[in-house]
């Protein structure tokens, strides 16, 4: 028996969340090491070898153009792989019980899956825009953060949001074939034509209109805007975007926890 | 003083099957209680309702008082589960698990990390507590489950099927560990296909089956419906079978008179009771008693009989025919 709810509040949401960040930073060869090397590729082939033959996009280098897409992408599929395979392992393997049969609150619960995940993401985006500030400053110049809070809270509402449908997708997933089409077949798209590599004044006006329903388009141009200064859709109402979709998704997050949703029979 | 659990009519449904079909039961804070059943009595779906894995379809169950979803954090907080399937976390060293449990429980890292140390010296693996679960024998992965429901120091320990697939000595290790802390004051509440178990440790068992409750009893009070057999080996022959057979007590105890290999055996209930009687009664017909054996029925014989008796009612419409031991488990007739 515990000491009281306020001390169940705390600390044991501080050990579920412990618990999760600890589960991948014991393993760097699994968190780590696969975004440090695609992005080392990202960066020479697009960046370095491509780049050369596209020059510049809304007057910036290739390689540091496609900079904050790569962190936004590596942002997004580590929060929301973390959250959704750490929820639907535990739910697979039924260890998510020692969580809820703990006096936790659900609301907590839900807080701690999220919170670990995002963390996940900004230390791998974190990572990545390392890579690149290293290739592109020793080939280049210096990368620029023309706006480092804006980009400190945009990356975070990005790993919020993500961190937040991966819990959904851990509930709602049946097999772990279920999360693969998750992360395959709808997030990978979303990224790609999120304007990672492409600006979109490349773009039809048609299939710019569409685009702007990707909410992966919002996220890249807000990251690109706290790093280099220019964005093709006002920061602001990025930033807006994400948070009202961040706030929409967490709230789900918590009433399906509430609910039991996946969770009790 | 305070039931440590409190169920009354609880229900629960999955599609056209009803797991739980209005349980009522009472276990008093400080006892040991058993839950017998056969396999898909309900047993697992009753304890998953107590600590919220199952949300049930009606009725109501209280923890020390509280409402195990109203209330659910001060429910849980009272309840340790050493469950039947082996839901560990698979990714840490097990005195990790350990102190993650206690402290998603509120337990301060320093505090959880020695109540760790503690559970595992008390279950004798403490020196794999830097072996991750997968690696440990099957009968220490039995002991383990003990473990983490001790780290929170519960107030009622909840064992489902325990002994399942262990060997005698660990058998024997659990019995003991889980009667001193009953002795120590926690409630223990076991479910158990080892029938010897729960006559050896309860205080009271359930008999749950097809998800009702089909009686509350102590494991005597239980043996005591069933038929014992009193084996009398007289001097005489037993040639005079009929003579003998009338000298017997008109006793609505006795359920059935026979001769086998010379020997008179009385089929009765309380056999041990009606004893001196059917000594008293040949004594007097003249025959001479040279053994007298009685051969007492088992709580697994109970438990068969009564089981069985119920498969035959449920063939015959689904709905076992009233019995009067149900009635008095519904009316609250388990209070002590």
């Amino acid at each position: 028996m515990s000491g009281g709810r306020f001390a169940v509040d705390a600390t044991g949401f501080l050990t579920l969340a412990k618990r999760e960040i600890l589960r991948y930073l014991r393993r760097p060869w699994n968190t780590f090491a696969p975004p440090f090397i695609t992005n080392v590729l990202y960066f020479s082939v697009f960046g370095v070898i491509l780049g050369e033959r596209v020059g510049t996009i809304t007057g910036v280098p290739y390689i540091l153009f496609i900079l904050p897409g790569l962190v936004v992408l590596g942002a997004v599929s580590n929060s929301f792989e973390n959250s959704s395979f750490s929820i639907f392992h535990g739910r697979w393997n039924e260890y998510i019980h020692e969580v809820l049969t703990s006096p936790l609150s659900y609301t907590r619960m839900a807080w701690a899956y999220v919170l670990s995940a995002a963390t996940r993401g900004l230390l791998v985006g974190g990572l990545i825009a390392a890579i690149g500030w290293g290739i592109i400053s020793a080939l280049y110049r210096p990368v620029p953060v023309e706006h480092p809070l804006y980009l400190l809270a945009s990356l975070s509402v990005i790993a919020l949001l993500f961190s937040g449908l991966g819990v959904v997708g851990g509930l709602i997933a049946r097999d772990f074939d279920d999360l693969t089409v998750m992360n395959q077949f709808i997030l990978r798209p979303l990224v790609f034509f999120g304007a990672v590599f492409y600006s979109l004044e490349d773009l039809t006006p048609l299939l710019r209109d569409i685009s702007l329903f990707n909410p992966m388009v919002y996220m890249v141009n807000g990251v690109r805007y706290g790093f280099l200064g220019v964005a093709e859709v006002d920061p602001g109402f990025s930033l807006v975007v994400l948070g009202g979709m961040t706030v929409v998704v967490l709230a789900v997050d918590v009433a399906m926890f509430k609910r039991g949703y996946g969770l009790t029979d | 003083m305070t039931n440590a659990l409190e169920v009354e009519d609880l229900r629960k449904r999955y599609d056209d099957v009803e797991a739980l079909d209005g349980v009522s039961l009472t276990v008093p804070e400080g006892s040991f209680f058993g839950l017998l059943g056969p396999n898909g009595a309900g047993k697992t779906t009753f304890i998953n309702v107590l600590v919220g894995l199952v949300r049930a379809s009606g009725g109501e169950a209280r923890v020390f008082g509280h409402d195990v979803e109203d209330d659910y954090r001060l429910a849980r907080d009272r309840v340790g589960l050493a469950p039947q399937e082996f839901n560990v976390d698979r990714f840490f060293p097990i005195h990790e698990v350990l102190e993650h449990k206690a402290g998603y429980h509120g337990v301060p890292h320093g505090e959880a990390a020695a109540r760790a140390e503690r559970a595992l010296k008390q279950v004798g693996i403490y020196d794999k507590r830097d072996t991750r679960f997968d690696w440990l024998s099957g009968g220490m992965k039995r002991r383990f489950m003990i473990a983490r429901a001790l780290v929170t120091e519960p107030d009622l320990l909840i064992l489902d099927e325990p002994s399942a697939g262990v060997d005698v000595q660990l058998r024997r290790d659990l019995w003991d560990l889980v009667t001193d802390l009953n002795d120590d004051g926690t409630t223990v509440l076991l479910t158990t296909h080892y029938i010897e178990e729960a006559e050896r440790l309860c205080d009271r068992v359930a008999i749950l089956d097809s998800g009702r409750v089909r009686t509350v009893a102590t494991p005597t009070e239980l043996m005591d419906r069933g038929t014992d057999r009193v084996v009398v080996t007289l001097r005489e022959s037993t040639a005079t079978a009929r003579d003998v057979l009338d000298a017997l007590p008109d006793d609505d105890r006795v359920a059935d008179v026979a001769v086998e290999d010379d020997r008179l055996v009385v089929t009765a209930t309380q056999g041990g009771l009606l004893a001196p009687d059917i000594v008293r009664e040949l004594d007097r017909a003249g025959y001479t008693i040279l053994d007298l054996a009685i051969e007492r029925t088992s709580l697994e014989e109970v438990f068969v009989e009564m089981t069985r008796h119920d498969d035959a009612d449920a063939d015959d419409g689904g709905v076992p025919a009233d019995d009067p031991d149900t009635e008095t488990v519904a009316a609250g007739g388990v209070d002590r």
